[in-house]
């Protein structure tokens, strides 16, 4: 029923169905079965960089861009949750206000629940529920992210990183994790001093990319006025053609299910098979196996 | 029983309004019990609670209103039956004088929160509504 | 303190002090010497007996001589006490003008008006529901309402305040309601209470109603056509009373109060604007709280800091330029709901605390200030607190009273080494305007009033009826008196007037000043507000004009941060 009333295009269903997603469990898996053969229309982008780089005001804009162009679009935005308390203020919505009275616009504010990576637990399935709901763009935008959380790489189809000028520090520190996963590298506040010299060393960081990664571009934008976005929806647009859809999304499915499969096991081996932990554990402790060896103990494998 | 995942709230302003200290100390107040808060600006009009109401599929709805908009929560309060949402409970916080309580309590509001409340009445009321409200959703998502 | 300074300090603590008695006389004359009740004569300056030394009067100086520690005026309020500004407005401009006539009667010399809230957003009242209309300010959209609302007022002989934020459609209207009483610009005199648009940017989100940038534009336009067409008028009042009732500490809020005014200085020196004629126009807005030797320093040290300032920064060279005239609120955030008639005893001492400050305006709230906008028995036992101490008090007798004690001494160094510190944060950050447009002051706030809350909390900070000595509920709310809202009918008639006029009016004309309106918007050289007048008079409505800039300088969303 609420499947139907998803396909319907009921707007009270897709927000319960969400919550549903979140919420987890018996009944959310099988939601979740019933209305995979209803996906695969949505493109997801994912807007990721570090706190206050401008990811909402960026991503209301893409809103403006998309809906000009006649596509519904949805908006996951993800926020951190207190480790303390495990509350959370969900305040992206702050800077997304252009389009709270458009029908075909849909946004929905997420904690991220304890969840390290950026995104949610959930995401995955409800971008599978906006997806099914009829939504042709989704917009991921994640958690204020330092260098380790790249999760949006394995999840969107299209990998927007925004930084600022002047962030020589941290670009560097970057590099690592988010910069390596940018299909376009956005600079925004493109209105304050320092963007020339900020594009000139992505651009020579870029050029040290192996080729797998030689497609990024570099798009200057302000977002408080709408500077430069046709030009990001443009870059986002030719990434479209150029990658492969259907390859990224299968690619996509294999790491989604082989990171799910790692977080089971891990809670298997922990909760449920803690004998074979223990024994492996001791292997280790009194020096009998590595650490590695006590590793593919546990997973029965062999050295290749 | 529905407890095991956060609250959701939702804390917004009406009309227009833009009185904001009371609205960042209440938001921090529920995120420190725990609970998700979606902070929006102000200004939002009764439609557009209603569809932040449905889109965030929040266990309850919080208007702090300081400049007189506490006058429109009774459209408020009858958008949201309009939209099927009547099982989320409205709380107001800010100034009602005691003369216009009667008002939104008529209209279906849950309670109201002058100044100087203690910060535990607000979040246990809060709490308590919103517990309440998830248990009332039977059978919550068929 | 660099030369010009020194040459205008007078050399030695007798010689100051001789100059600033030859200043008193030629200010009020000899006037009647004061004794207490038990006789004791009253001198209206104390100062140390012997001579302090060079450092003393660098850092205090006399009342009337830099660095204005001690007030800004030689006689202070032994001469001339502060003006009591009453901020009024409800209901319909008929309904204003019933109650400003009334305080006419009752003597007053300066009114002030409050728009609706619908007039702060930037709407007319035929596009706002009507239960909104009316309840904070009254609903003024158009020059026929404002000549409605100042009717029977002679408005060449009253000063008036108005709380109009940019574009400044009410002085638009006063101006056009000049004309048609044929009164000269010049004769018009009062203030554009609410044009520090940064204060609503930061913590006055109502009131923010053209982009940032739009809003620095008018904003100069304005100082630039008052101060050659409408001198009488101060075109610019620098705000710190949203900041510190937003959540800012005194001494932030001072900080954030002169790093604003330091932004709008700078704007004005690069529009070619004369810092020693536009600084004296520039006055400024102070939140009072409750810790009252706190304000008090916050007053002194103001003034010292903001000396030195517009000398430093803005080259200044005029004695006049330098100095800090302020106008004072008490602190309505101070209020508690639970026993209002305990208000009073708190707006007094807010008010003493001004007082011993040295301000030049106030206001004072109303004991139902938690509850509506002034009713009118609370209101007037607001007035009678003003009144009780500037007669009852002995306030007024002494210049600077507190001046010299070790405590308040110390504790004005200590602030202005606060404020000091406050303002190199907004400085480091590229001044007032780029701290404000990233969030950064928005932030500072947060955290003081999230840090002020919790000290209310946790009982570390005692309000008297919230977190102790209570009382049962049924037992709180006496003696308040009943909430008053607009009769419905004669707003709905106000509104039903307005759309007539809408309709009646010359098309043509509207139409015109409009594509003026915007054509001034995007050029260089005109000035916004000159069209802005322009347009207002042909009947362009208040909603209408700020729809217009909206469209052509952007829309004003503050900055709202959680
Ligand atoms: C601070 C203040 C301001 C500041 C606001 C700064 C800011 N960014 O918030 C400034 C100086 C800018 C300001 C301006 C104005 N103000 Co003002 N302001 C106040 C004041 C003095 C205190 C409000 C406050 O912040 N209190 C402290 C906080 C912590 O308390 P609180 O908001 O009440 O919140 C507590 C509870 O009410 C409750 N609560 C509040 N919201 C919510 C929401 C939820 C979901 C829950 C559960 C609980 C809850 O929990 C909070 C914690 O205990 C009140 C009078 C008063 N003492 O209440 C007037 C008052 C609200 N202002 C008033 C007016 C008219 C205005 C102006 C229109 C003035 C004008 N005419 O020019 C402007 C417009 C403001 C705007 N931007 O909208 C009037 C409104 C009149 C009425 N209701 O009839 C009041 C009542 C004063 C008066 N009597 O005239 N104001
Ligand atoms: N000057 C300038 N400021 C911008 C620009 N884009 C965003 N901002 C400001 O930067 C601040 C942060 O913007 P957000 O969009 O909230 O940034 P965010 O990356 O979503 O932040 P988090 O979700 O908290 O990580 C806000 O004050 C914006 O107004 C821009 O292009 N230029
Ligand atoms: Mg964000």
């Amino acid at each position: 029923m609420l499947l139907d009333a998803l396909m319907a295009g009921d707007r009270r269903a897709l927000g319960r169905a969400i919550t549903l997603a979140e919420t987890g469990g018996d009944r959310a898996a099988e939601l979740g079965r019933q209305i995979r053969e209803h996906t695969g229309n949505a493109r997801v982008i994912g807007v990721t960089g570090p706190p206050g780089a401008g990811k909402s005001t960026l991503t209301n804009r893409l809103i403006g861009a998309l809906r000009a162009g006649g596509q519904s679009v949805a908006v996951l935005a993800v926020d951190p949750s207190s480790p303390i308390s495990g509350g959370a203020i969900l305040g992206d919505r702050l800077r997304m206000t252009s389009h709270t009275d458009d029908d075909d616009v849909f946004i929905r504010s997420l904690a991220a629940r304890g969840h390290l990576g950026g995104l949610t637990a959930s995401t995955p399935a409800v971008i599978d529920i906006l997806d099914a709901g009829g939504y042709q763009q989704v917009i991921l935008e994640t958690v204020g992210t330092g260098q380790s959380e790249v999760e949006v790489g394995e999840i969107a189809d299209i990998r927007v990183v925004v930084c600022t000028p002047g962030m020589g520090d941290d670009i560097q520190a970057m590099k690592a994790g988010l910069f390596e996963i940018a299909d376009i590298l956005v600079v925004n506040k493109s209105d304050q001093d320092g963007v020339d010299q900020t594009v000139r060393h992505l651009e020579s960081m870029l050029s040290l990319r192996g080729p797998e990664h030689t497609r990024a571009v570099i798009v200057p934008t302000t977002a408080t006025k709408g500077d430069g976005i046709d030009d990001l929806l443009n870059a986002i647009d030719r990434c479209s053609t150029i990658l492969n859809p259907n390859e990224r999304r299968r690619d996509r499915t294999r790491r989604l299910l082989a990171g799910r499969a790692a977080e089971l096991l891990r809670e298997h081996l922990l909760r449920h098979d803690s004998e074979r932990l223990d024994t492996a554990c001791r292997a280790y402790e009194n020096g009998e196996r590595s650490l590695e060896q006590s590793a593919r103990d546990l997973l029965k494998l062999e050295y290749p | 029983m529905n407890t095991q995942t956060p609250y959701r709230v939702l804390v917004t302003k009406v009309g227009l309004d833009g009185h904001d200290r009371g609205s960042r100390i209440v938001a921090a107040y529920l995120r420190d019990a725990g609970m998700e808060v979606v902070y929006t600006p102000p200004w939002q009009s009764v439609d557009q609670v209603v569809r932040l109401a449905n889109d965030e599929d929040v266990d309850l709805v919080g208007v702090s209103s300081l400049s007189t908009d506490h006058l429109i929560v009774p459209d408020l309060m009858q958008a949201l039956r309009k939209a099927a949402l009547e099982h989320v409970p409205v709380v107001v916080g800010g100034i009602v004088p005691d003369t216009e309580h009667a008002l939104l309590f008529d209209a279906g509001v849950s309670a109201i929160f002058g100044p100087g409340t203690a910060r535990d009445t607000i979040v246990n009321t809060v709490r308590q509504l919103a517990a309440a409200a998830r248990d009332a959703l039977e059978n919550p998502f068929t | 303190m660099n030369r010009r300074a020194e040459q205008q300090q007078p050399k030695g603590y007798e010689k100051a002090e001789t100059q600033w008695h030859d200043d008193y006389r030629r200010d009020i004359g000899d006037a009647q010497p004061v004794h207490n009740r038990s006789g004791v004569p009253i001198e209206p300056l104390y100062g140390p007996s012997t001579d302090p030394g060079a450092a003393h009067l660098e850092h205090l100086g006399l009342p009337g001589q830099l660095p204005y520690t001690r007030g800004i005026y030689p006689t202070m309020h032994r001469g001339q006490t502060w003006s009591q500004r009453q901020l009024i407005g409800h209901g319909t401009p008929a309904e204003y003008n019933e109650r400003v006539l009334k305080m006419i009667d009752a003597g007053t010399t300066a009114i002030s008006l409050i728009p609706c809230n619908s007039v702060y957003r930037g709407n007319d009242c035929d596009e706002i529901p009507l239960p909104l209309l009316g309840t904070c300010g009254t609903v003024v959209n158009t020059a026929e309402h404002m000549d409605h609302a100042l009717s029977q007022v002679d408005i060449a002989a009253i000063s008036t305040a108005m709380n109009d934020p940019s574009p400044f459609t009410l002085l638009s209207f006063v101006l056009n309601v000049a004309d048609r009483r044929a009164v000269p610009w010049q004769q018009i005199s009062g203030t554009s209470n609410q044009s520090d648009y940064l204060s609503h940017f930061i913590a006055n989100h109502m009131f923010f109603r053209l982009s940032l940038e739009g809003a620095r534009r008018v904003l100069l336009d304005h100082i630039a056509f008052c101060r050659e067409r409408v001198p009488n008028w101060n075109p610019l009042s620098v705000v710190g009373q949203h900041m510190q009732q937003a959540g800012a500490t005194p001494a932030q809020a001072m900080g954030f109060t002169l790093c604003s005014a330091l932004q709008y200085g700078r704007d004005c020196l690069q529009r070619g604007l004369d810092p020693d004629d536009f600084l004296p126009r520039f006055t400024f807005f102070f939140d009072i709280s409750m810790s009252l030797f706190e304000e008090v320093a916050k007053f002194r040290a103001g003034r010292r800091l903001w000396a030195r300032l517009t000398l430093e920064q803005l080259g200044a060279t005029t004695d006049r330029a330098r100095r800090f005239k302020f106008h004072g609120q008490t602190s309505g955030a101070d209020l508690t709901r639970q026993q209002p008639l305990n208000n009073i005893a708190r707006v007094t001492t807010q008010a003493i605390a001004g007082i011993l400050g040295g301000l030049q305006s106030l206001h004072t709230d109303a004991f139902d200030e938690v509850i509506n906008v002034p009713n009118e028995d609370p209101a007037r036992i607001a007035v009678a607190t003003q009144n009780i101490l500037r007669e009852e008090a002995g306030l007024c007798d002494v210049i600077d009273p507190l001046g010299g004690s070790w405590y308040v001494e110390n504790l004005t160094d200590e602030m202005e080494k606060t404020i000091v510190a406050v303002i190199d944060t907004v400085e480091n950050a590229g001044g007032m305007y780029a701290a404000a447009e990233s969030g950064l002051v928005q932030r500072m706030i947060g955290e003081s009033a999230l840090a002020w809350q919790d000290r209310i909390d946790t009982g570390d900070q005692k309000i008297v009826g919230v977190n102790c000595y209570r009382v049962p509920e049924e037992k709180d709310n006496h003696a308040v008196p009943p909430t008053v809202r607009p009769a419905k009918d004669k707003m709905q008639a106000h509104v039903d007037q307005l759309r007539r006029f809408k309709t009646d009016r010359s098309q043509a004309a509207v139409q015109q000043s409009l594509t003026a309106l915007a054509r001034a918007a995007n050029s260089t050289d005109d000035n916004v507000f000159a069209r802005v007048v322009e347009a207002t008079a042909a009947g362009v409505t208040h909603g209408e004009v700020i729809a217009c800039l909206r469209q052509e300088l952007g829309f004003g969303q503050p900055l709202i941060v959680d």
